[in-house]
């Protein structure tokens, strides 16, 4: 049926000339306590955003107090030497100051969104929070019985239920990676005060740590307000141990985990691979954005947009562990959920894409539109104070240059289609890939074993 | 705004309003539509269509083929979406600032002639995806349903808000063609949307493109008004309270309260008190429900403000441990008649200002939370330049309107109860009132 239009046509616009834009560079320095400080001036940014990477790695944590970099990390905005945890989380809001905090494989961040107005104090908080933290026993205890029910909210959430099964699944049970971040029921029940300050006095420290800050800082004096903040911060000097080498299993297989009555199956399907210090980083984030970041991208261009199996299937790069000596990996990994009918047909298209993809490899033209989005979109994903602080913090993290973001985007303008299909065809090979799917195993689990894919086992959510 | 943007605005001939704001920071430029149209103006049997059709407007026009809308921004270096609330749907285009004209142009052209592409392959496709949609974020996560649960009891059968935007799947189903097609003739007019231009931008020459591309566009009357939806007649059978049992991971009480309409100074005022009672770690309900008593792990109050119905404070309670109903129940209540018999601090209402400021500028830190916020005004208000003024209204609201507020709406007898109690039935993470074309992405960690 055509209906007739009566607006007038005209041809698609030309692009204007681009302004130039380059990823923020930041000014490295180092405070008379050893902490290092990337500062990074944006003016006219109203929001300034601070991350405090600290040098504490979960393979640290005892084995059964797992979980303690979690509960240190949410214990540090419970008070301070000069103000009880109702006074802390007041006085926060009052400076209208957001503080996070979060445990990871590698480091443990604090994260500080405050106005530029109200820098000083924003800063002085986190500095007191990591510096004179009171660690009361009450709330420890609270924090601990609030991570034992958050335990049952992620076992029941599918996404969530997806990933630790995955971690599980894919690193061996002596890596630290296999277990959850934030603990198991029975390493978290064992953490007390005594756990977190233990743990706080062995790894918390300026020497290791680097504050990244980022914002308009035309209003104050930059060096003044560190030293008066976070410079106050003392420790005992403290070397970085570098993280053990990544290792997954990646011989092809699928995990059920039965959730009886599931109306979608969640899938996450990968292995591991390079990481941001491996020269085919910037190769494999565009083959992997053609493979599937986007809903035009191969995957949803079949299972979304042709077959309508879901509502959007992704496929990522993500970095686990890295550090200098370049022993780290990323995981690499496609997820999504498909309505629970169509969870054997949607892998199978899944694999038939990839299989293609191994076979034909990527066009230009799919190659050319990746450039331009992913080299396109940074002057807009780095729009804010707070997305630039979390990429030069990330850097840091992973520890890759000040200039790394930068230099991304340069390789990425100049990767070859050959070398994109050559990456996303290595990070994604159909026959070593673990798959996990969180469904209702009575209905899934007899089509997919005649998939070919591997081994198909179930286990009890 | 808050760091006083200026603003210009214009009226095409066939009635398109238009909202330039200049900001040359960075290279970027923010292109937001807003249609004045949302899950309110469906009809029974009908509902999800509005948001339905959004994604329809994703699937090609006159001269784009496909997943072109995508395509192209994508390929510009931009990024974009669309939303649908009860009130509203909204579409958005950030571009590196010389690729603004692409975004004009592929706006106006479904604006112009999306039905040249339109068809029922389409249409089978997306009513598909937004099924999944409904399933990822809704039917297959515990609590999901609760959004849905509590706005029907908040307003009943009949009321136009009783709907929330992903409508039922057993009128996803029944959508057809016709239906499409009608919707996009009676609701997509230029005379029905504001554009807001936002950010590295020309505005002399921002203006000339959207003439040429829109200014043809035919405006027209058909636009059928929702129904009222200002207050809200209960009759006495219709249920004010459900208990739910199923496959859920903890107990959960969740309220929802009428509260008064947004544009007016009591709704900043209730904005206000319900920081105060449930915001952040500093907030009532929070110091006594998870770090005094211990009964839940997470109770925290927000405001879904509304302009063509009552807004709704929604409060959300997880429980903690063995901690029951009754407990968590009984615990809000006193806090409740205690914050109306007291009033706020003069340190709570500090602390609920720096909160409700920095929220402000988050939302106006970026040029397309900036283009969003001029077309709310603009579609809602009828003036975007009220975008200026809004964080000064709510700072200027005293204790004692905070306190007038409390005592007046946040109390039993106007407030809709669900509970949850975790046990075998159906499997049913709390979702927001917008549903959106695709998916936004999440890290994936143990």
């Amino acid at each position: 049926m055509t209906i007739a239009s009566t607006m007038t046509f005209h041809p698609r616009p030309e692009p204007g000339q681009p302004t130039p834009w380059n990823f923020p560079a930041p000014t490295r320095s180092a405070l008379p306590n050893g902490l290092t400080v990337l500062r990074c001036d944006r003016p006219g940014q109203a929001l300034v955003a601070a991350e405090l990477v600290l040098d504490v790695p979960l393979a640290a944590e005892p084995r059964e107090q797992e979980g303690v970099s979690t509960i240190l990390a949410r214990a540090f905005s419970e008070g301070t030497e000069s103000l009880t945890a109702e006074e802390f989380a007041g006085e926060l809001e009052r400076a209208g100051a957001n503080l996070d905090a979060h445990a990871d494989h590698t480091v443990l961040r604090l994260s500080l969104e405050v106005p530029a107005s109200r820098l000083e104090r924003g800063l002085a908080l986190m500095a007191d929070a990591v510096r004179a933290p009171a660690f009361p026993e009450h709330e420890i205890e609270r924090l601990v019985a609030n991570r034992l029910d958050e335990i049952v909210h992620e076992q029941a959430n599918p996404a969530r239920r997806a990933a630790l099964a995955f971690y599980s699944e894919l690193f061996d049970q002596s890596d630290r990676l296999s277990r959850p971040r934030s603990g198991s029921a029975e390493t978290v029940e064992a953490i007390d005060r005594a756990a977190v300050t233990t743990f706080y006095a062995a790894h918390v420290r300026p020497a290791t740590g680097t504050l990244v800050v980022v914002g308009d800082f035309s209003g104050v004096d930059f060096d003044a307000v560190l030293a008066a903040t976070i410079g106050r911060w003392t420790g005992t000097p403290g070397a970085h141990v570098p993280a053990a080498p990544v290792r997954g299993n990646d011989t092809g297989r699928v995990v059920i985990v039965d959730r009886p009555g599931s109306v979608q199956t969640q899938l996450l399907i990968g292995r591991i691979g390079p990481d941001r210090h491996d020269d085919t980083w910037a190769a494999q984030i565009l083959g992997t954005y053609c493979l599937g970041g986007t809903l035009t991208s191969r995957l949803d261009r079949v299972l979304r947009e042709e077959k309508g199996y879901t509502y959007g299937v992704r496929a990522f790069a993500q970095p686990l562990r890295s550090g200098a000596d370049g022993q780290g990996r990323a995981l690499l990994a496609i997820s999504g959920s498909v309505d629970t009918e169509s969870t054997a047909p949607a892998l199978a298209d899944t694999w038939q894409i990839l299989r293609t993809l191994a076979a034909e490899g990527l066009t230009d033209e799919e190659r050319d539109i990746a450039v331009q989005n992913l080299v396109g979109v940074a002057p807009l994903r780095y729009e804010t104070a707070s997305a630039v602080c979390a990429t030069l913090a990330d850097q840091v993290e992973q520890e890759l240059p000040d200039n790394y973001q930068a230099e991304v985007y340069r390789q990425l303008a100049e990767t070859t289609t050959a070398a994109a299909t050559d990456a996303v065809v290595a990070a994604f090979p159909p026959d070593r890939l673990v798959a996990v799917l969180v469904g209702d195993a009575s209905v899934i689990a007899a089509p997919l074993k005649d998939l070919g894919i591997g081994e198909v086992t179930v286990v009890s959510a | 705004m808050a760091q006083g943007f200026t603003i210009s605005e214009h009226t095409l001939a066939n009635g398109l309003r238009v909202v330039l704001s200049e900001d040359h920071l960075t290279p970027v430029a923010a292109v937001c539509l807003w249609y004045d149209v949302g899950s309110r103006h469906e009809v029974s049997g009908r509902t999800g269509l509005a948001h339905l059709f959004e994604h329809l407007m994703f699937q090609g026009s006159g001269q784009v083929k496909g997943n072109g809308h995508f395509e192209l921004v994508q390929g510009a270096g931009g990024s974009l979406n669309g939303t649908t609330s009860f009130e509203r749907t909204n579409y958005f285009e950030t571009m590196p600032a010389h690729q603004l004209e692409l975004a004009l142009w592929l706006e106006a052209d479904r604006m112009g002639s999306l039905l040249e592409a339109l068809d029922q392959e389409s249409l089978d496709n997306q009513r598909a995806v937004v099924k999944n949609e409904r399933r990822q974020r809704y039917d297959n996560v515990p609590y999901g349903t609760a959004f849905e649960r509590l706005t029907a009891m908040a307003f009943p059968d009949g009321h136009p808000y009783h709907h929330t935007p992903i409508g039922s799947m057993a009128d996803l189903d029944a959508a057809t063609l016709g239906d499409a097609q009608d919707f996009f003739r009676t609701y997509y007019a230029p005379n029905n949307a504001v554009l807001a231009v936002v950010g590295d931008i020309d505005p002399e020459q921002t203006l000339a493109w959207v003439q040429k591309y829109f200014g043809s566009i035919p405006g027209h009357d058909g636009k059928r008004p929702p129904r009222d939806g200002s207050t809200v007649v209960r009759s006495s059978e219709a249920p004010l309270r459900e208990h739910v049992v199923a496959e859920v991971p903890s107990r959960a009480v969740m309220q929802a309260y009428l509260l008064p309409l947004d544009g007016t100074r009591e709704s900043d005022a209730a904005d206000l008190a319900l920081t105060i009672l449930g915001s952040g770690e500093s907030s009532r309900l929070y110091n006594r429900l998870v770090r005094h008593d211990r009964l839940a792990v997470t109770a925290g109050f927000g405001l879904l403000r509304l302009s063509g119905a009552p807004s709704l404070g929604w409060l959300d309670a997880k429980t903690s441990g063995e901690a029951t109903v009754e407990a968590v129940e009984a615990a809000i209540d006193q806090e409740l008649t205690r914050f109306a018999a007291e009033g706020p601090t003069a340190k709570e209402l500090e602390r609920a200002q720096a909160q409700i400021e920095r929220e402000w500028l988050d939302r106006l830190d970026t040029v397309s939370g900036r283009a969003d916020e001029l077309c709310r005004y603009a579609v809602l208000f009828g003036d975007p330049k009220l975008a200026d003024t809004a964080l000064s209204r709510v700072l200027d609201v005293t204790a004692e309107e905070i306190q007038a507020v409390a005592q007046k709406y946040l109390t039993p007898d106007n407030r809709a109860v669900l509970t949850y109690e975790p046990g075998a039935g159906a499997a049913a993470d709390e979702q927001t009132a917008d549903d959106r074309t695709a998916d936004e992405d999440e890290e994936v960690q143990a």
